[in-house]
């Protein structure tokens, strides 16, 4: 996020787009909710009309996959109509120019086509956010997990940086992370491309850095594989062995089918785990890892804040914090790392390297976290980046982009649109609220559908269908809601079976590698 | 049918200047649509309407009495049985009823046509017992009549209602002669020259106008006795809020039922005070907060407007009447606001004050019918001419209600400051012997007979004599009544009303209510008379708006003043 | 010239910004309140807060009360305490207060006061009038502990804006609602918890903490909810290494108190006899337990082995999103430093 949470209150004014905050972030809901009551002005564009849209002062329920046509077509009428921030742009900004070109194509009639949303409301959505300013734009994984993620990314922040809504607070562009320590996850180098503070790997200054700092000769300057990649080079054997460290791939990635296959092929596969799942199963060597609770440390928030994280008791048997397995694994390919315990790695190795985090010790986040960048000791923390629009890159980038529809559309065999996300009670594949009494309040899937479609299904509230894809079939009870419009249909990954991830499309954005969840293409059956 | 109701939901919104103030109007429809029942359905009906949660409409529909949110009967039956029913013979009616019906109180019928229950005060004091049967009441009820009624609705016809009581005007000013048949209407009223003071008002500075009504000392008939036009001053100056006027019309006070003789049969000078009023503090928007028992009379009202609107008299100001739904508390300016602002009737903290942060937190004031009755008069005739009527610093006529041990029960407009024998003797006297007296409405302090010798009807000597003005609501009680009976129904009453915010109002009136039930019923201990006493010395200027003080008063003098009959109780 | 007011004769400078309760509790001088809680502002209902003015007839609320210069304030006169214990005596009367079974025993903002006040028996018992709600999956509600303070109403709608709670009825009627007078657990309520931790007594509690733990066996630790990206503060309420219950930090950023129902109760799955508690190696498709060093030895090996015949890039690892910094920092520095591979990746994008 560009921005901070302790904005949200005072905000004026929320554009908010495939997000549902109410069950994926609520207590970030709570916060909107609260701006409404102080008079915050709230537009919701979403395929559902989840609780938050419910309260809008404008809802767009936009077709799933639409968003770049429809953000395109905002655009166009704040550059048509004059309504966009010049002096913002003009200063702080490049390739004005080249966005205006592709924008001016996207007419709110156009865009309205493609979108399902009126071309007046396109236009009132875009007067009210040149009104109303600043506005925040928060977005979660509605935007990402798409084909066209990384377009749909961009446009959100074309958007704003248009109305000149960055820089300052209660503004920015504020993707919610799904999972507690995704940001930190990334921070800490977990990605093929960068080491920890997104240092790229191609950089030779980067490689000779941590090279000196590790004590080793040996780094890759090659950009390493992502997941679907990685998965995906098992059965021709490209990758031999996969470790896997907490994650449940076999449920958490679409078409489960083909990713059980995949794992099964795998040669060596390793996983760290706290309990047995759904993907441990292909494993050749599990070793059990501490929960949280169990281990000191930190997560990164989405708001770049690193919190801390506490021991209250030690892990059951004899698992072991996961740090210190590889750190064990590291000892037998003769390093020794010096490191005892999650503030020695942070304190003495972690913020020494990764320049945004210098200033972050555990000393200083005992209470409040600290927001990166926070360069130096004294360095009080960054609540909102880009300060008077100066931009990490020195000018923010401008860029046209065209729409895309999802690689897979409802068609006369499919007629139907599956859409996927999470719920509030429950957390991925329950590893942790299934066995936290969770299930007392939710406890099997459904797929949630429009009273149109129930009615042409012939289907009641509460009976079983097949749902299924070119790619699978699940059994779970219809949920007839006001929240689904006619075509569509809605479903979690969160049980097992009846998991969305059986039907779900995997393809996947050509940069981002991140799947299209959001999109794919089924039927419901009644049985 | 939804789309009906639809529309109709929309014009009850469109009335107000936000949407949450529909919310009661919109339930009450909805209700009457439903077979006088606000089920599960409606409820969300309501709540959808009015973009809010259900248990938001629910606990406005469980905070007033009027909404059925369980099933009633086809009739229901209500009787009155607060202090002047109870006075004038309601426990009879109510067991006249249980015994022909075959149910008891707070049951329904089997076949579904009666339920009965036992309300507090309807405001028919001098024409009780009262009986309201849905929305409509039948007064000056008799065993017999009583039997004529339930005969009448079970072969689905409904007879007339009898509301007939002494009615004298020594003033003239603010009651009409009822007797003429059109005495409602537009022609009637201008031909006695009504609006005439409109007419003048408009062609003078709002300002003038203010200074007028400061000038003639009209002082608040609502109960305090505040001056009117003082209070009018406190409005904020150079404020670029709307200003409101709320004309209070609750009129819940036990003892007092003197505000809808003059909206039921004198509409037009309260349409024509409020319009002048309006004027003079510049506001566009008003609303009568009529309570919700009231219903033909709001309808009265609402014809008066009407009539008023189309002769061109109100261009200057919309009139809304707004019904209650059935809270004495609402009769409390910050609880009437919140009332209609479409929230549960609990007073507010002052301050802020209402002149300062009112309906929707602009500046606001809040008159009584009474008072802004007197102010086409005051115009009229100049501040001079109304300080003519009545003593130093209580001017002008006064309505007082008679009710209770009179012969003739009914509503009197005197000059202030008359002496209370007077009034009583044109109340064709007390019946029997007098054991005391209530002058001002329930929450006042009862006097003696002793101590309301000599007693003159004003605000001063009000005070002066250890008790207060209050709403002019005489009820007199003779010495075949008992006391701690009397103190028990009272504190029944408030009880029953306690909106439930503060502790001591709350609590303390159960606790109370508890222990005078004991002492009735034979189970009191000495010391739970002096418990009362504790209460009531400790409750008063404890709570959050003078409610607290409204029964803390009355039962400490009861209970002080006619110990020996408590502790005559206690003793058996 | 600095303004200032007198509290129980001693001077404190003000400026315009705190109640005479909030300036009373910071200089230790006891004031008892029940309604009034910092972040929902002063409700003025429960009147036990009240002190003695001078100059002003009627005892003033200082939860409410803002102070003018030169003002004298008395919190402990006769007149104050006699109200005081009356309006805690109303309370105890009308409710059922057996704190030896309470969940807050010791915990408890009437309980506090009544002690202070040197009550032990109220002086006056009405009968119970409700009974308990024990119908939701982690919120007991006991009607009969419930002082109509209204924190949990107004939590729900001005703090979490849930729009679940409401007052139903008036007078001594007056109780918490759900919805339309549902069952909370039939009710739209989202188990947030907000209105636990708003509640000044037992009337609403943890069904999970039940007989769990007392106040004063309670360590307190703060930490960061596994769940969401918000990241929430956890203050873990723990006897011994049991959780008994989880409050919001309050005060804290980002969240200030607030929960959402993971965060809250979502907390037994590291107690569970499903966990993981030694290495398994699979042998003959089946997992058998292991010595960390035959397990480490064995990857260890493997991946040796594979790096020599293949490559290191032949190796590939996914960390975790859920776990702490210092785990992801060590897994890539284990395949960067000592595998020799940029293979690293995550659930970045989920
Ligand atoms: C519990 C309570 C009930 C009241 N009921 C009424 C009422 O029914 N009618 C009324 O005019 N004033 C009533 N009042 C007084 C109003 O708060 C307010 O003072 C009055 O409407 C002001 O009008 P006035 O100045 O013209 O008298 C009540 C006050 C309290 C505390
Ligand atoms: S005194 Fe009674 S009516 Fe007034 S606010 Fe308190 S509880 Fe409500
Ligand atoms: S748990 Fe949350 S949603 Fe439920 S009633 Fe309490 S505050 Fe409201
Ligand atoms: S449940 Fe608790 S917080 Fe809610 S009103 Fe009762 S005592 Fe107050
Ligand atoms: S408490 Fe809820 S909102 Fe907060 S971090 Fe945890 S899961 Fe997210
Ligand atoms: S704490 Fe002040 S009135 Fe309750």
């Amino acid at each position: 996020m560009t921005n901070s949470f302790g904005e949200f209150e005072n905000a004026k004014l929320f554009f908010l787009i495939g997000t549902n905050m109410t069950e994926a972030h609520p207590v970030a809901s709570y916060y909107v909710k609260r701006a409404k009551l102080k008079g915050a002005k709230i537009i919701v564009a979403d395929p559902r009309n989840q609780a938050l849209a419910k309260k809008a002062d404008i809802f767009a329920q936009i077709k799933v996959g639409s968003d770049v046509a429809f953000l395109n077509g905002i655009m166009n009428v704040l550059i048509n109509e004059n309504l966009y921030d010049k002096k913002f742009v003009e200063e702080n900004t490049e390739g004005f120019e080249e966005l205006k070109a592709t924008v001016l194509k996207y007419t709110p009639e156009k865009a309205a086509e493609i979108s399902g949303v009126s071309a007046d409301k396109i236009r009132e959505i875009a007067r009210t956010m040149a009104a109303i300013k600043p506005g925040m734009l928060c977005y979660t994984l509605g935007i990402t997990e798409h084909t066209c993620g990384k377009n749909n990314v961009m446009s959100t922040s074309n958007l704003q940086i248009l109305l000149g809504n960055m820089g300052m607070p209660s503004a920015g562009v504020n993707p919610l992370r799904g999972q507690n320590n995704v940001q930190g996850a990334c921070d800490m180098g977990a990605l093929p491309n960068v080491y920890p503070g997104y240092q790229a790997v191609t950089d030779p200054k980067n490689k000779e850095k941590f090279q000196k700092a590790w004590g080793v000769n040996n780094l890759s300057d090659k950009v390493g594989l992502m997941i679907p990649d990685m998965m995906a080079s098992l059965p021709s054997k490209k990758v031999r062995a996969f470790y896997i460290f907490g994650e449940n791939l076999a449920r958490t990635d679409p078409n489960i089918t083909h990713v059980e296959h995949e794992l099964e092929s795998a040669e060596f596969l390793v996983c760290n785990d706290i309990f047995q799942t759904e993907t441990t199963r292909f494993a050749d060597v599990i070793f059990p890892a501490a929960a949280w609770c169990e281990d000191d440390g930190t997560f990164t928030s989405s708001e770049r804040r690193v919190n801390r994280v506490r021991k209250i008791k030690d892990a059951p048997g004899q698992a072991m914090p996961n740090w210190w397995i590889f750190k064990q694994l590291a000892k037998r390919f003769g390093h020794e790392w010096p490191s005892n315990s999650g503030q020695e790695i942070w304190d003495n190795e972690l913020s020494q390297l990764a320049p945004a985090y210098g200033g972050i010790k555990f000393n200083r986040i005992e209470h409040d976290g600290l927001q990166w960048p926070c360069p130096n000791e004294e360095h009080p923390g960054t609540v909102f980046l880009h300060k008077d629009g100066k931009f990490t890159r020195g000018k923010g980038l401008l860029k046209g982009i065209e729409w895309t529809p999802p690689a897979e559309v409802a068609d006369a065999e499919y007629p139907l649109v599956l859409s996927t996300g999470r719920r509030l009670f429950h957390y991925h594949t329950r590893t942790q609220t299934g066995r936290s009494g969770l299930d007392l309040i939710l406890k099997e899937e459904t797929a949630d559908i429009s009273a149109a479609d129930a009615a042409k299904l012939g289907v009641k509230h509460g009976e079983y269908v097949k749902v299924s894809s070119r790619r699978g079939a699940v059994k779970v009870r219809a949920k007839v809601t006001d929240e689904i419009p006619e075509g569509l249909v809605w479903m979690s990954f969160h049980f097992s079976e009846g998991n969305a991830n059986w039907l779900c499309n995997n393809v996947f954005d050509p940069e981002t590698k991140t799947a299209e969840y959001k999109a794919c293409a089924v039927r419901i059956d009644k049985i | 049918m939804d789309k009906q109701n639809d529309t109709m939901i929309k014009t009850i919104i469109d009335r107000y200047p936000k949407k949450d103030s529909a919310v009661m109007p919109v339930m009450q429809y909805l209700q009457k649509k439903n077979n006088n029942r606000l089920d599960d359905r409606a409820v969300e009906t309501a709540a959808k309407a009015i973009g809010c949660s259900k248990g938001k409409i629910y606990g406005i529909a469980t905070y007033y009495t009027m909404f059925n949110t369980q099933p009633v009967g086809k009739y229901h039956l209500q009787v009155d049985t607060c202090v002047p029913g109870f006075l004038q013979g309601a426990d009879e009616i109510l067991a006249h009823l249980e015994k022909k019906l075959g149910i008891k109180t707070g049951e329904t019928t089997k076949d579904g046509m009666f339920t009965l229950s036992a309300v507090q005060d309807l405001g028919s004091c001098a024409t009780g017992p009262v009986i309201q049967v849905n929305d409509r009441y039948f007064e000056n009820m008799t065993v017999k009549k009583t039997d004529v009624l339930i005969d009448a609705l079970k072969s689905g016809k409904e007879p007339e209602n009898d509301p007939s009581m002494t009615v004298v005007s020594k003033c003239n000013i603010l009651l009409n002669d009822r007797t003429k048949k059109d005495c409602r209407t537009l022609a009637f009223y201008k031909g006695n020259g009504g609006y005439q003071s409109l007419k003048k008002a408009l062609s003078m500075k709002p300002d003038e106008i203010v200074a007028e009504v400061k000038e003639a000392g009209i002082r608040g008939r609502g109960g305090a006795g505040f001056p009117a036009g003082t209070k009018w001053t406190f409005l904020p100056k150079n404020d670029s809020r709307p200003v409101y006027l709320i004309c209070n019309a609750d009129e819940g006070e036990p003892g007092t039922f003197k505000d809808r003789q003059i909206m039921e049969f004198n509409p037009h000078l309260l349409v024509e005070g409020i319009a002048i009023s309006s004027f003079a503090l510049n506001a566009k928007k008003s609303f009568i907060y009529i309570r919700g028992e009231f219903d033909w009379i709001a309808d009265i009202l609402e014809a008066a407007i009407e009539e008023a609107k189309k002769d061109g008299q109100l261009n200057h100001v919309d009139i809304v009447v707004h019904r209650g739904g059935g809270s004495y508390v609402c009769g409390d300016e910050t609880a009437q606001i919140e009332s209609l602002e479409g929230k549960r009737g609990n007073p507010r903290v002052k301050p802020p004050f209402p002149a300062n942060f009112g309906l929707y937190g602009c500046p606001t004031v809040v008159n009584n019918v009474e008072t802004l009755s007197c102010v086409p008069y005051v115009i009229q005739n100049g501040a001079a001419a109304f300080q003519k009527i009545g003593v130093t610093n209580n001017f002008g006529p006064k309505i007082f209600g008679v009710s209770g041990h009179v012969n003739k029960p009914g509503i009197f407009e005197y000059p202030m400051g008359t002496p209370l024998k007077e009034i009583l003797e044109a109340a064709g006297g007390v019946k029997g012997k007098m054991k005391g007296v209530i002058v001002g409405g329930l929450s006042v302090a009862i006097l003696t007979a002793k101590e309301a010798e000599g007693l003159n009807m004003d605000y001063d000597s009000c005070n002066k004599a250890g008790t207060a003005l209050g709403s002019g609501g005489i009820m007199v009680v003779n010495d075949t009544v008992s006391i701690p009976e009397l103190a028990l129904r009272t504190i029944e009453f408030y009880h029953h009303e306690s909106c439930g915010q503060c502790v001591p109002c709350r609590e303390g009136s159960l606790v109370i209510e508890h222990k005078l039930r004991d002492i009735v019923e034979g189970r009191g201990k000495m010391e739970d008379i002096d418990l009362i006493l504790h209460l009531t010395k400790n409750i008063k200027g404890l709570t959050l708006c003078p409610t607290g003080e409204a029964f803390a008063v009355p039962i400490q003098a009861m209970v002080s003043k006619f110990r020996p009959e408590f502790e005559a109780l206690v003793k058996k | 010239m600095d303004k200032k007011i007198f509290i129980d004769g001693r001077e404190f400078a003000i400026d315009g910004t705190k109640t005479v309760l909030e300036i009373a509790r910071e200089n230790g001088i006891y004031i008892p309140s029940l309604c009034y809680l910092k972040k929902l502002g002063p409700a003025s209902m429960c009147r036990v807060c009240v002190v003695e003015v001078d100059g002003i007839r009627n005892l003033q609320t200082s939860c409410s009360l803002m102070p003018t210069d030169g003002m004298k304030i008395t919190t402990g006169s006769p007149r104050v305490i006699e109200a005081r214990k009356m309006v805690v005596n109303l309370l105890l009367a009308n409710g059922n207060h057996n704190c030896l079974i309470c969940e807050r025993n010791g915990d408890c903002e009437l309980q506090e006061a009544a002690y202070n006040l040197g009550i032990d028996i109220p002086a006056f018992v009405v009968p119970e009038r409700e009974e308990k709600d024990e119908s939701a999956a982690f919120i007991i509600r006991d009607g009969n502990k419930c002082i109509q303070c209204g924190r949990c109403v107004e939590a729900c709608n001005r703090m979490v804006v849930n729009e679940v709670l409401e007052m139903g009825n008036r007078g001594g009627h007056t109780h918490v609602i759900c919805d339309n007078d549902l069952p909370m657990g039939a009710s739209s309520c989202v188990q947030c918890g907000e209105c636990v931790q708003a509640c000044p007594v037992g009337a609403l509690y943890e069904k999970k903490g039940v007989g769990k733990g007392r106040p004063w066996e309670i360590r307190k630790v703060r930490t960061t909810c596994p769940y969401c990206g918000v990241g929430c503060q956890q203050e873990l309420h723990l006897k011994g290494d049991q959780i008994v219950r989880i409050k919001g930090v309050e005060g804290a950023q980002p969240n200030d108190g607030h929960l959402c129902v993971k965060g809250r109760y979502g907390y037994d799955f590291i107690y569970s006899k499903e966990r993981l508690t030694t290495p398994l190696i699979k042998k003959n498709g089946k997992f058998e337990e292991a010595s960390w060093d035959e397990a480490l030895d064995l990857v260890a090996n493997k991946f040796k082995q594979i790096i020599k015949e293949s490559g290191p890039d032949a190796i590939a690892g996914v960390s975790c999103a859920r776990s702490i910094n210092e785990d992801s920092f060590y897994m890539q520095k284990l395949f960067r430093a000592a595998i020799g591979t940029n293979n690293i990746d995550h659930c970045a994008r989920t």
